[in-house]
Formats: C-alpha cells, structure tokens, sequence
C-alpha cells in the first residue's frame, strides 16, 4: 500500500495546509539546481528509481552507499588540510607542526608562478611570487619542503594541473634523492586540465596538448607508481566558481569520461589506470543536496566506468577528497565561518568522503594564520572523536527525503552528461566555452539572490554584526620571498652542468613533437636542475600558450532586478549621465598578474552592463602596463581591477605609474575590489585608488558610488 | 587646437580624447569635433583602411590579432576600430574584444579602441568614419575596421575603406546563393578562415564555392575578386592576406580606382549627412505642427482618407 493513498498522508497534508495556509501542492522550495524540495517526503519517493537501488550496501554496487564496507567505523577519513605559502622553507616548517597536532596527510598549494610555469625570477610574475602558495623553482626546493617528512610514509596530494610536468618530476626526483623509490611513493596529483579552461585558469598550453599530458601522466603513473592516484577529477573548483551542484557532478563525470578516453587512446586497458582515478568535490551549504551528491557521483560513475568495460570492482569505485566552501565564507562577521564550516564538514561526511579540507575562518581575509588553521583542523578532529558519526556507515540511507533526492541528482546530471557526449565530449565543449559561461550564468544569478537579499547571508545582508572584530592576518612580504628564490635560482644555475641541462631541454623539446611520454625527458632535466620555469618553456616552444577569450552572459542579474528600486535608480543615473556627458560611464574592469579569480571580476562586469554601464572586459594575466595602454585608448572613465590573488600591493602602484607615463594628465579613476585585508586600506587609498569594493559588497551599491565618484571626478574638470 | 597637434604627434591620450568627441552624442562635443575633423583633414596621412567584416563568431577579432601581429612584426603601425555588436537594447555593453586581440593590444605600434554598436544600422557607430581620419592624421600605416556583417551592413562599411575583405567560415558555401550581386560589388577580397584541424576539408570545399560563385560576377576594369584560405588560430595564410591588399592598392593607385573610390565614398558620405540632417529637421517640423495626430484622427473618423492626409502633411511640412 503506497502512502499517498492511506488516510495518515491525507490528514497530515490537511494538517499541514491549515498551519501553513498554504496548498501542499504549492508548498515547494526551488534550489539552485531547479528541484523542487517538498516539505515531506514519504515511502512513495523510494520509487521508480532508475540510478539509486533501494537495498544496496556500502562497498557494493552501485556504490551510492560508500566506496567500502566499513568506512569511517574501520577507520576515519584522512584529514587533510590544503596549505603552501611562500619559500619552501617556511611551508616545510607548517607542515611540521600541522602534522605534530593531528593532521594526517599532506596537501601542497603551489603559488601562482609555480602553477602557470615562470620562475620566481621572471617579470611577468613580480607580484605573485610565494603570495598564494609555496614557491617552487627547482627540485632543491621540493627536497627543502619535505625536509625530515618521509615520502615512502607520507601521502601527499598536490594541486597542480599546468606545470604538472616539471613539480611530478620533481617530486619523483625529490624522493629518489630521500632514497625512496617512485614505486613507493604515494599521493594524488591534481592533474585535471579540463576545469583548468572552465574555472581555475592556471593552465598553460592550448587544450590539445595539454590532454595529451594528462594521458602521459596517467601512462606513467599506471606503469611505475601504483601508490599515487594520477588525476584528480575536480568539481570543487566549478561549484567555487559558482556552478550549482548539478553542473558541477555533470561536468566532473564527463572530465572524468574524457580522461578515461584520453588513457585509453594511450592503448592502456581500462583497468590498468581506472583504479587510480580520484575524484574532488566542494561542500556547500546546502547540507543534504551535498550529501546526495556525493552519493550520487559514486552512483553515475559505477555505470559509466561498467559502460567503459571495466572489470575489476575497484575501476567503477569512486574516491573522493572534499573541501567545505570557501566561497560561503564572508569577511564580515568572520567567526561565523567557523559554524558554516562545521556543518559543511558534517555534511561532506554523512556523504561518506574519504579526504577532508575545511577552511579556515578567515578564508575570505588572507590565507590562513597558524592559529585559524588550528580551529580549522579541529573542527575535523572533533567531528572524528566527539560526535559518534564514525560509528555507522552511511547512516543516511534509507531517508526518503535523502535516497530521493540522490536520485533527482543523478537523473539530472545524466542528462546533462549525455549532451556533452552528443557534442562530442567534454574538451570539445570546454573549447567552445559552453560549461564555463553556464557557470558563470549560475554564479550571476546567485550573487543577484544575495544582493536582493531573497537569499540570506547571515552578517552579510541581514543580522550584520555592529562591532565587526578585527582579525590577525598573515602576512606575506613576496619582494623578501621573490629575493630568496631569486638567489636560490642564481645559485643553481652557477653549480649545475649548463651543457647538460641544455641537451635535457632540446630534447624535452624534440620529444614534444612526437608521442613519447613526457614526463620521462622531464625528470631527467630536472635531475640535472633544470628549472620549472626552463622545463615549461621547452615545451611551449612546440605547443605556444593558451589564451582564454572570453564569453560574457548578459541580462541575467537585470533580469532578477526587473522594478526594483535601486536598481532602477543606477539605470536613471546612467541615463542623467548619458544625456550630459554624451556617453554611458565606461569602465575596464581588468584582472592583473597571474590572478585567476575571474568569479567577481565577470559577474561585475555583466551586472554594471546590465546596469548601463559600458563595460571593457580585459583579458587575465595582464600587466599593469597594459591595462593603462588599453584604458587610455578606449577613453574609459574608470578602472575596476579585481584582485583576489594578494598582488595588489605591488600592482595597483605600477598600474598608476602606467597611466602617468603614457598621460601625465590622466583623469582616469581607479578602485579596486576583491580580497583587500583591512590593513591593506590605507596604502591603496595613498596610492590614489577611489573606493575599494571587499568580499560580499552589494553590486548594486558598488554601481552607485562608481558612478557617483565618475560624476564627481568630471564636475572638477 | 592644440589637440591636432597632439593628434599628429601621435599622443595616445589626445587621440583617444579626440575619438571620443566624435563619437559623443552631446551638441557641444559634435561642434568640437567638425572643428577637429576640418584641420585634421588639411594633415592627412598615408593610411590604408581595411574593413573586416564577417557574421559573429567567424574569427574577425581572431583574425585581426593574428594579421595584426604579422604586420606589427614588420614595422607597420596599426589602427583597429572594432565596433562591438554585443550591446543591448537597453543597459550598456559588454565590449570583450581585447580578450582575443591579447598580443597586439600590448604593442607599442597598436591603437585598439572598441566601439559598442548601440544597434545602429550595420554596426557602424557614429563616429566610425572620423575616427580613421584622427587615426590617419595620427600615423597609423593601417586602419582596421571590424563589423558585424549582417544584411545592410556591408554596404556602410564598405564605404569606408579602401580594401573591404569580407571573412566567412567554412561551410558558408551554403550561403552563396544568398550572396548576389550586391555583396562581390562590395568585398574586395574573401577570406575563409578556420582552415586547420578537422575544418580544413571543409574550408577548401567552401573557397572552392566561393571561386565558381564568384567568376560569374567578374566586374569589367577590376581585379577579380581575390578568395583567400586562412587559420587565424594557427596564423597561416597571413602572407598570402598582405601580399593580396598590397596588389589590390597598387592595381587601384595605378588605375586611379583607388582614388576613385574615395571620391565615390566622399558622395555617399556626403549624401548621407545631407538626408540626416534633413531627414531630423523635417522630423522636428512634424512634431512641432503636431499634424500627424491632427489628421490621423480625421482620418478614424471617415473625413479624408490616409492618402489625402498624407498629402496635406507633406505639403505643410516642406512648406517654409
Ligand atoms: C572562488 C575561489 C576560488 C576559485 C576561483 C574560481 C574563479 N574562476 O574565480 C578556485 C577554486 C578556482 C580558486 C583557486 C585558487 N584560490 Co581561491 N578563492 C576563492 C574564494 C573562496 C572566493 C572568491 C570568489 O569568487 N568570491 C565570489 C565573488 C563574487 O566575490 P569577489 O571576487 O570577492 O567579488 C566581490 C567583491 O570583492 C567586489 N569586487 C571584486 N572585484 C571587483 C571589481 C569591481 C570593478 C568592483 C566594483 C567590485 C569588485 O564585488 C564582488 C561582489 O560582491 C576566495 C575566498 C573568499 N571567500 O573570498 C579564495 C581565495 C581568493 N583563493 C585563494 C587562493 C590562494 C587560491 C589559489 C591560488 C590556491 C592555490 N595555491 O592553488 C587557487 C588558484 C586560482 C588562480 N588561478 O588564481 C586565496 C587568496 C589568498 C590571499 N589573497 O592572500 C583566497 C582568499 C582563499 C584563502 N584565504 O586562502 N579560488
Ligand atoms: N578552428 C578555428 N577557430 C577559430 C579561428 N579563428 C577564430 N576561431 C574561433 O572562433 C570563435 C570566434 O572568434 P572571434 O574572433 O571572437 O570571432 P568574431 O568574428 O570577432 O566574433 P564577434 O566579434 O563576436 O562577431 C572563437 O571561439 C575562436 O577561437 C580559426 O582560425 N580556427
Ligand atoms: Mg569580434
């Protein structure tokens, strides 16, 4: 007998419309992802399920309940918290003590110069050496960051996708110089360009090729290193950047679709590589859609990998690390991150993740100090030994509301998934810029959600605290940093065989051109010190860099904002300021150094456009020289520059010093938003920037006092 | 003025303040600017204007990075005027040509502004035809003009410039059947563009087509029409593009079309101005009698009928 059909559901819905006032019919929620969430769930929604099987177990397909049949009761999931900031000596010392208090594995984040392939010595980085990650040169600073940390015990994961030819080699040539063979070594290498074109834009080669390198890593890892997972399929990136949970299982499942093709064109049999292909997912705050998207994501990819032809159980069993959402952490009001954080990390848990990051409460301010990354780390270790919910395995299962909604994960993403394969697969579809620009429409209309306020942010848009704390930050002096790797590089290049590095190169170039696997020229030019930066260079020599061109939704916050007030009064001062001045306010909103957060930066862009703005989108990567060439020459009335990546204090002066030089006259204004700690306030407004825009400001407000400062500044002509 | 001066010793900041005042709506700028456009003129240079034209995605802005930094290797100093068809109706626009003209716009050589459309007809802003004079008097080898070629368009923009190149895809063969005599009259040269990876069969088939089509409309004192392959992404077929327009003036300066031409467009420019202005005074005359809801009405009610109206009002409005 089905519910619906029994006279408890009757009585209850009557019940529940006479307290609600409201038909059950009506009475549904919309998420992001456009599921309809029913204020009750009953046995009925157990069924006509097509992916989620009602009575499976833990460790057996189709997997929704965990990759293994203890899980967490057996043992607990590794707690691994993801940090690097400047010289390799400083990140090893961090490391020491997080692992001395309770953190089990290791996670290296690379610093942008590191990640795009330039030495700390080149130009075009000076502003980014060591600021949002550890600087590594050569294989001397690998061997300095696993100082006294045994590589043949220590799994360490590395986030790195564009150079990851030259930081894999020297992390193989670091621990054969600890005496452990690459046999020995495990970890997980990030290794996903795909989302690197969609959302994290730190590749370097154009799409092509760089799938090619992926493939040569997945080779070379199958065949010498069976303790290292040779990719790490992430959608964290994509729901960070704004994609709802949808887009993101989708899009990842069909990387990871993409990357099971690229091994196999290798020749390389599905089950040579397939178990070692690890998965990364975000946690947001929407607690029970994450818990059914990571069962669902072991769902989907149990049939796509049986779809493969895989025949060992292990090929169709997804693993996963998460992180808890730094996007849902505010810089207002910052300790309420800590509780934001908690529940993030629970729900990742009740998900069944095998790794876990949470973020630190300051995650919106500046990387995190010793004593924010403590809080952070024990939030993990009391989930672990204080709550009770490593004691049951996947203690959801069986909740109607829970396998239900698994279950509408799964049929949407699916669906989603099978139009990527109908265009041809996921590298045709990230070339003509389709996933990233649905992103960033879905990220477009969250930020509209927050700034009409019909979604809450608590401390941000309603309950703001009156006495916001001021927090300790870290600080990092990258000149100091960039010195000592500077010196570190000149020393190698005097001691190191120059003749023989220089064959190793020509002939990572020459290999470039034909099919062998790179990674084996790599390491040997690395053993002889080749730089990462020399090593990135050979090969772009055959292959050229990437650039991104752009895409650009429009209409879409507009279209959130139709009759309302304050929206309409920026549009009225738009026009009041066209009919005096001849033409719209135009502004270049840029994005400078190696800075890929390019979240902000574009959804600024298509609201102030919205808005009536005329609004110049410059490329990523420029120099501060170049943008005041493009914003002199286009006339603009003001810059916007977007800077999240810490380089502001190096790049905001030299873009001043740029426009004075080709005009001493300039009238152009310049204001700055992104991750501008407090501290930082003063020295941007000495160096004559107008307004500074940190996280969370209201775009609508933002717009107004733009086009009031524009005002202001014409009328003192 | 001192802002010619500064226009012709090439002063970025001037040139683009100038590009602005031509391109404003306000009545004080537009004065200004006629001032500027009639000294500028006594000065000219010795560009060349090439128009690009194509319909949206083909690669014009791809294309023109491309060229572009072949023809700044070579010491030429370059324009590019790139009207911007991804305005609104309503709200402003979003202009993101310069995140696929990445390499030039860095080149000291280059000048790059973009221009929304604001859905002028054919994409041609106010303000297009002197900004390549300012550019002109500023030094600039080459004018590029990119435009969104859809319908009328071409027209427009063909008309200004010295080599119109119209760029197409591979696969727009297709479209030859819609392409008649109008379009071959215009476009000097037609560049397929995209001819690399699995597009490349596809892009020899499509030049091919466009080469039959083309030599039925072989025009009497001119140079047959040129149909060029290209990848803007690969950068090949770039010799092939300057060593075309190079021919193309040299032909046209030796039969004196070149000239010819810019007289012709001289005309059609003038023509232009003339019917604005007239066609925007009479369009103030007509609001200010107020005869159009005055005889419209007369109209509903069955006293005369439209033609008459029609009559009326244009005999009271021509009437001084
Ligand atoms: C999303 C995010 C990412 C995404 C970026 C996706 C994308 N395509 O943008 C991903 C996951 C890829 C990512 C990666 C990295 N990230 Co990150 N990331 C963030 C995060 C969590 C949120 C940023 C965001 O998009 N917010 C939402 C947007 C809408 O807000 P916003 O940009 O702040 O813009 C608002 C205002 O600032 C203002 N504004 C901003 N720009 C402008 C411009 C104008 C003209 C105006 C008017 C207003 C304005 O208005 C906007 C609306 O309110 C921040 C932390 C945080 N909570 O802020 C870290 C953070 C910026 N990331 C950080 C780091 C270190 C990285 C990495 C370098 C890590 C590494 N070593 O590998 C990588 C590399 C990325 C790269 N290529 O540069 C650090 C930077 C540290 C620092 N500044 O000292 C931060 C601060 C986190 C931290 N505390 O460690 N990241
Ligand atoms: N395969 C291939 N793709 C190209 C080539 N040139 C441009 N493209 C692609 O075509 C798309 C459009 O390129 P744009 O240069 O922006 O085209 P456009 O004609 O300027 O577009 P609008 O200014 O929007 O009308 C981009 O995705 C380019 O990467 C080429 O030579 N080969
Ligand atoms: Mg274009």
């Amino acid at each position: 007998m089905t519910n619906k059909s029994n006279n408890g559901f009757n009585t209850w819905q009557k019940s529940f419309e006479k307290e609600t006032k409201k038909n059950f019919s009506d009475a549904k929620s919309e998420t992001d992802e456009g599921i309809d969430i029913k204020p009750v769930y009953t046995r009925d929604d157990l069924e006509n399920f097509s992916f989620v099987e009602n009575n499976s177990l833990p460790g057996q397909w189709p997997y929704t309940r965990g990759p293994k049949a203890s899980m967490y009761t057996n043992r607990p999931w590794t707690i691994r918290q993801y940090a690097g900031f400047s010289t390799a000596e400083e990140s090893n010392e961090f490391y020491k003590k997080n692992l001395e208090s309770g953190q089990k594995g290791l996670s290296v984040a690379f610093d942008l110069p590191t990640h795009r392939g330039y030495d700390s010595d080149d130009d075009l980085v000076m502003g980014d050496v060591g600021k949002a990650g550890v600087a590594i040169d050569t294989v001397e600073d690998m061997k300095i960051l696993f100082n006294n940390i045994p590589l043949d015990q220590m799994s360490v994961s590395m986030t790195m996708n564009g150079a990851v030819l030259p930081v894999l080699a020297s992390f193989i040539v670091a621990g054969e110089e600890q005496g452990v063979d690459k046999s020995l070594l495990s970890g997980t290498i990030q290794n996903d360009i795909l989302k690197e074109f969609m959302v994290r834009n730190t590749y370097i080669y154009p799409p092509e090729p760089s799938m090619k390198i992926v493939a040569d890593i997945i080779e070379f890892t199958s065949k010498e290193m069976p303790k290292f997972n040779s990719i790490s399929i992430s959608g964290y990136h994509m729901q960070e950047a704004g994609a709802d949970n949808v887009l993101e299982l989708a899009y990842t499942l069909a990387d990871g679709m993409e990357y099971v093709r690229a091994a196999m064109s290798k020749g390389l049999d599905v089950d040579d590589f397939a178990p070692r292909l690890s998965f990364f997912f975000a946690i947001g705050t929407d607690f029970f859609m994450e818990i059914a998207k990571l069962r669902a994501a072991r769902t989907l990819w149990a049939k796509i990998m049986k779809n493969f032809g895989a025949k060992n159980e292990r090929s169709l069993i997804l693993r996963t690390h998460c992180q808890t959402s730094g996007v849902s952490l505010t810089e207002k009001d910052p300790y309420n991150n800590i509780i934001r954080t908690s529940y993030e990390a629970l729900s990742a848990i009740l998900g069944g993740t095998q790794s876990l990051h949470t973020n630190s409460f300051d995650e919106a301010i500046a990387l995190p100090t010793d004593e924010s990354a403590r809080i952070a780390r024990n939030t993990q270790l009391i989930l672990q030994n204080e709550t009770g919910v490593t004691k049951t395995v996947d203690p959801l299962a069986g909740s109607y509301f829970v396998e239900n909604l698994t279950e509408e994960l799964s049929k949407k993403a699916w669906d989603i998934i099978t139009e990527i394969e109908e265009l041809g697969g996921m590298t045709k579809a990230v070339k003509a810029g389709i996933p990233k620009l649905k992103i960033e429409e879905s990220a477009t209309k969250k930020q509209a959600k927050v700034d009409s306020g019909s979604r809450v942010v608590v401390g941000v848009n309603k309950y703001k605290n009156p006495k916001e704390p001021s927090v300790d930050v870290r600080v990092i002096d990258n000149n100091r940093v960039r010195d000592d790797q500077i010196k570190k590089i000149q020393a190698i290049k005097k001691s190191r065989d120059t003749k023989a590095v220089e064959k190793a190169l020509t002939n990572l170039t020459n290999a470039a051109k034909d099919e062998t696997n790179l990674l084996i020229p790599c390491i040997e030019a690395i053993k002889l010190r080749a730089t990462v930066g020399e090593v990135s260079k050979a090969l772009e020599q055959v292959y050229g860099r990437h650039f991104a061109k752009s895409l650009s939704v429009s209409g879409v916050y507009g279209k959130h904002f139709e009759g309302d007030e304050e929206f309409m009064k920026v549009e009225s001062k738009i026009k009041e300021f066209e009919n005096l001045n001849g033409r719209r306010p135009r502004v270049l909103v840029v994005k400078m150094g190696q800075d890929g957060h390019d979240r902000g930066a574009k959804i600024v862009a298509t609201s102030f456009a919205d808005m009536g703005f005329d609004v110049d989108m410059g490329p990523l990567f420029q120099s501060p020289k170049d943008v005041a060439k493009d914003a002199i020459e286009n006339d603009v009335h003001a810059i916007g520059v977007s800077t999240l990546a810490a380089g502001h204090k190096t790049l905001v002066p030299e873009l001043m010093k740029g426009l004075k030089e080709i005009d001493p006259k300039s009238k152009i204004i310049v204001f700055v938003g992104g991750i501008i700690p407090e501290q930082d306030y003063e020295f941007l407004y000495e160096n004559n920037v107008s307004a500074i825009f940190g996280p969370g400001s209201n775009i609508i407000e933002s717009a107004e006092k733009v086009i009031d400062l524009i005002s202001d500044n014409l009328s003192k002509e | 003025m001192e802002l010619v001066d500064k226009i012709i010793k090439g002063e970025r900041a001037a040139i683009a303040k100038a590009i602005t005042l031509v391109e404003s709506s306000k009545d004080t700028d537009q004065q200004i600017s006629r001032e500027l456009i009639s000294e500028l003129i006594k000065k000219p240079g010795k560009s060349i204007r090439v128009g690009f034209s194509g319909p949206p995605g083909v690669g014009k802005s791809t294309f023109i990075e491309s060229f572009g930094s072949y023809l700044v290797s070579q010491n030429y100093k370059l324009g590019i005027l790139a009207i911007d068809p991804s305005s609104q109706i309503t709200g402003g626009s979003i202009l993101g040509d310069k995140t696929r003209m990445v390499e030039i716009s860095k080149n000291p050589n280059t000048f790059i502004r973009s221009t929304p459309s604001r859905g002028t007809l054919g994409g041609i802003s106010m303000g297009t035809r002197e900004a390549s004079i300012i550019l002109d008097a500023a030094g600039y080898d080459f004018i590029f003009i990119e435009t969104v070629g859809v319908g009328q368009s071409e027209i427009v923009a063909s008309n200004l410039v010295d080599i119109f190149t119209l760029i197409v895809g591979p696969g727009s063969g297709d479209e030859l059947q819609g392409i008649k005599k109008g379009i071959t009259e215009y476009a000097d040269i037609f560049i397929v563009n995209k001819n690399d990876g699995e597009l490349k069969m596809e892009a020899s088939k499509t030049a091919a087509d466009y080469k039959s089509a083309l030599s039925y409309y072989k025009k009497l004192d001119a140079l047959e029409k040129q149909v060029l392959l290209v990848s803007a992404i690969e950068q090949t077929g770039m010799e092939d593009v300057i060593k075309t327009i190079n021919q193309i003036i040299d032909q046209n300066k030796l039969k004196g079309i070149f000239d010819e031409r810019r007289a012709d467009q001289l005309e059609y420019w003038i023509e232009e101005e003339v019917k604005n202005i007239i066609a925007s005074d009479i369009t103030k005359r007509l609001t200010s009698k107020g005869n159009i809801p005055k005889y419209s009405e007369k109209v509903m009610k069955n006293e005369m009928s439209m033609y008459e109206a029609v009559e009326t009002i244009t005999k009271d409005t021509l009437k001084q």
